[in-house]
């Protein structure tokens, strides 16, 4: 039994420019994406900047209207039955906003707990035990300003729990958190997925990707390009292998050189201070490194490794290496 | 706002006032506006009226109380909703079950609660600091008058609230709103030392009802006529205007969806 249906949806943001001959701009976050999730499902949207995936959980929590499509949320609609299918679901958007800082952590609970029509008599216990599932017990009582960003984002996780929802959107929920606080976060994620809670997970990334999702959709310029479960989705790139270049200091022109190469399926960059890593996915394999070592002449070249590839490389290829 | 809500969410607006209040009063500019900014305003007021007798000061406590209530309306509910937007709980609140209405009726129950404290501090600074003795001519009326009054405010700021839901850029407007509605309700003199052809404009406005009980049951002939007529258009008003803002709050939210203005751009 599906818990979300998501049927043709679109959505288009439009802002007015100049003052005197005014013009609308459009921009389609949005554009004809359909899928859908499985009751207890953990489902993972992946995608890059500005791909649609907020747009996406925004409409499915009901913050947006669609411009065309529906969505379904356990059958109700989300546009005409919005108040009944915020009773059902809880959401997390990454990063810190969202709180009131000059308030303790246990009176942001009391109130949303308010809001969420949790009977008075069941939240005196269930803040008491969020605040411990989230690793928060003993700091209730402090004004939240005083948290560090991973304590704010398990304070968002106990509050979106608040009124035990069956279904969860978390938008990039381990954003900006050490890698300690994501494992936890992690954690967490896992412990609401054993209590058969369908939950959309948006994540910048694969590994978390890969370890939590059941199925993914990978999401580009507002369009599903892929969705599949994470073993099917490495299948995208079972005939390639993946050469990895540190260089340092290489210009623009010469990425775009190697990308130009006949044997180069996808290439991505990652910044690492001064180094950049250069993940170049072929079918050659390492027969490809003497041709890339040759566009890269006269730059200094660090460590080259030739492997298999991951999630991630799926993903580089599927949204053009982009990122 | 359906009337019956306000019934049957009367726990959820206690507690959004509550907290409202816990969070306000974190705040050194919520506390200047409330009390310090009424104060300024009684002592000026005072100075200039002052040799013209106790019924003058009265008639001032009770005007800079009602400039209090309104400004903590118009900048404190107004600017919260700017606030919650900025801070990412507006998109928080919309998405509970609890219709949006209801959180601003909490939210402006507690501003006017809060305001209150404006008229009080007033009402101190002119028996302490200016030695007048001030009594109420039917206290009685009077506190009935303060009720209804904040009935009619909360009302009247529910009708203001969607606009700031829909436009993030209506706060340059406040100022603009804050003065004409001190003098055409007549807080702190009379409108009859207005023109002529404002009259009707101050007529339909619920704080202009509201200044003619809290005047007339404080400080003037405490007339029962008077201040039915007072009480039954500030009941009549706050009903017309729980009418439109239901309507207003359905309209506003539905097009902050489409338009997307629940988040800062």
């Amino acid at each position: 039994m599906n818990s979300i249906e998501v049927s043709h949806l679109r959505r288009v943001y439009r802002s007015t420019i100049g003052v005197i001959r005014r013009s609308i701009k459009e921009i389609v976050a949005v554009d004809d994406i359909s899928f859908d999730i499985k009751e207890g499902e953990l489902f993972g949207l992946l995608g890059p900047n500005g791909a649609g995936k907020t747009t996406t959980v925004k409409v499915l929590a009901t913050l947006l209207i669609p411009d065309a499509g529906t969505v379904r949320v356990r059958g109700l609609d989300i546009v005409k039955d919005a108040q009944e299918v915020r009773k059902i679901i809880g959401f997390i958007f990454g990063g810190e906003r969202g709180l009131y800082w000059r308030l303790s952590a246990i009176d942001n609970l009391r109130y949303f707990a308010s809001l969420y029509h949790v009977d008075p008599d069941v939240s005196k216990k269930r803040i008491p035990y969020l605040l411990d599932l989230v690793g928060l017990e003993g700091r209730g009582n402090e004004r939240v300003q005083g948290y560090s960003r991973g304590m704010k984002q398990r304070l968002h996780v106990a509050r979106t729990l608040l009124h035990d929802p069956d279904i969860l959107f978390l938008d990039e929920p381990t954003i900006g958190l050490d890698p300690v606080g994501a494992r936890e976060f992690r954690g967490v994620i896992r412990n609401l997925q054993s209590e058969n809670k369908t939950i959309l997970l948006t994540t910048h990334y694969m590994f978390e990707a890969d370890s939590l999702c059941e199925r993914i959709a990978v999401i580009d310029q507002g369009r599903i390009v892929a969705l599949d479960t994470p073993s099917a989705l490495k299948e995208h790139v079972s005939d390639l292998s993946v050469v990895e270049v540190e260089t340092f200091g290489v210009p623009e022109a010469t990425v775009n050189a190697i990308r130009s190469l006949r044997f180069v399926d996808a290439l991505s960059v990652e910044e690492q201070g001064q180094r950049q890593r250069l993940l170049i996915q072929t079918p050659l394999g390492a027969e490809a490194v003497p041709d890339v070592m040759a566009a890269l002449d006269g730059l200094r070249v660090g460590r080259v490794t030739v492997r298999e590839p991951t999630l991630e490389d799926a993903y580089v290829r599927l949204v053009g290496g982009k990122e | 706002m359906k009337f019956r809500n306000i019934f049957v969410y009367w726990r959820t607006i206690l507690r959004v006032a509550e907290i409202t209040l816990r969070h306000q009063w974190n705040d050194s500019f919520i506390l200047f506006s409330i009390l310090v900014q009424p104060m300024i305003i009684a002592v000026l007021a005072l100075f200039m009226l002052r040799g013209l007798g106790g019924d003058y000061a009265m008639f001032v406590v009770v005007g800079s109380g009602l400039t209090g209530l309104w400004s903590s309306l118009l900048f404190i509910s107004g600017n919260s909703i700017n606030g919650e937007r900025w801070q990412g709980t507006l998109e928080s609140l919309v998405s509970t079950p609890t219709p949006f209405e209801v959180i601003v009726f909490g939210k402006n129950l507690a501003n006017v609660i809060q305001s209150l404290l404006s008229m009080t501090a007033s009402y101190l600074l002119a028996s302490l600091l200016f030695g007048y003795t001030l009594q109420l001519v039917a206290p009685l009326l009077f506190i009935g008058s303060v009720l209804l009054s904040i009935f009619a405010f909360i009302s009247f700021g529910l009708i203001i609230a969607p606009l700031f839901i829909m436009y993030r850029g209506i706060q340059q407007w406040q100022n603009a709103m804050e003065f004409p509605v001190y003098i055409l309700a007549g807080f702190l003199f009379p409108i009859a030392m207005l023109p002529g052809w404002t009259t009707p404009i101050s007529y339909i406005l619920p704080p202009y009802w509201a200044a003619r009980a809290l005047h007339e049951t404080s400080t003037g002939g405490a007339d029962l006529e008077k201040i039915m007529l007072a009480w039954g258009m500030m009941l009549f008003f706050s009903v017309i205007d729980l009418l439109i803002a239901s309507r207003l709050f359905k309209v506003m939210l539905y097009k902050a969806r489409v338009d997307a203005t629940l988040e800062t751009e």
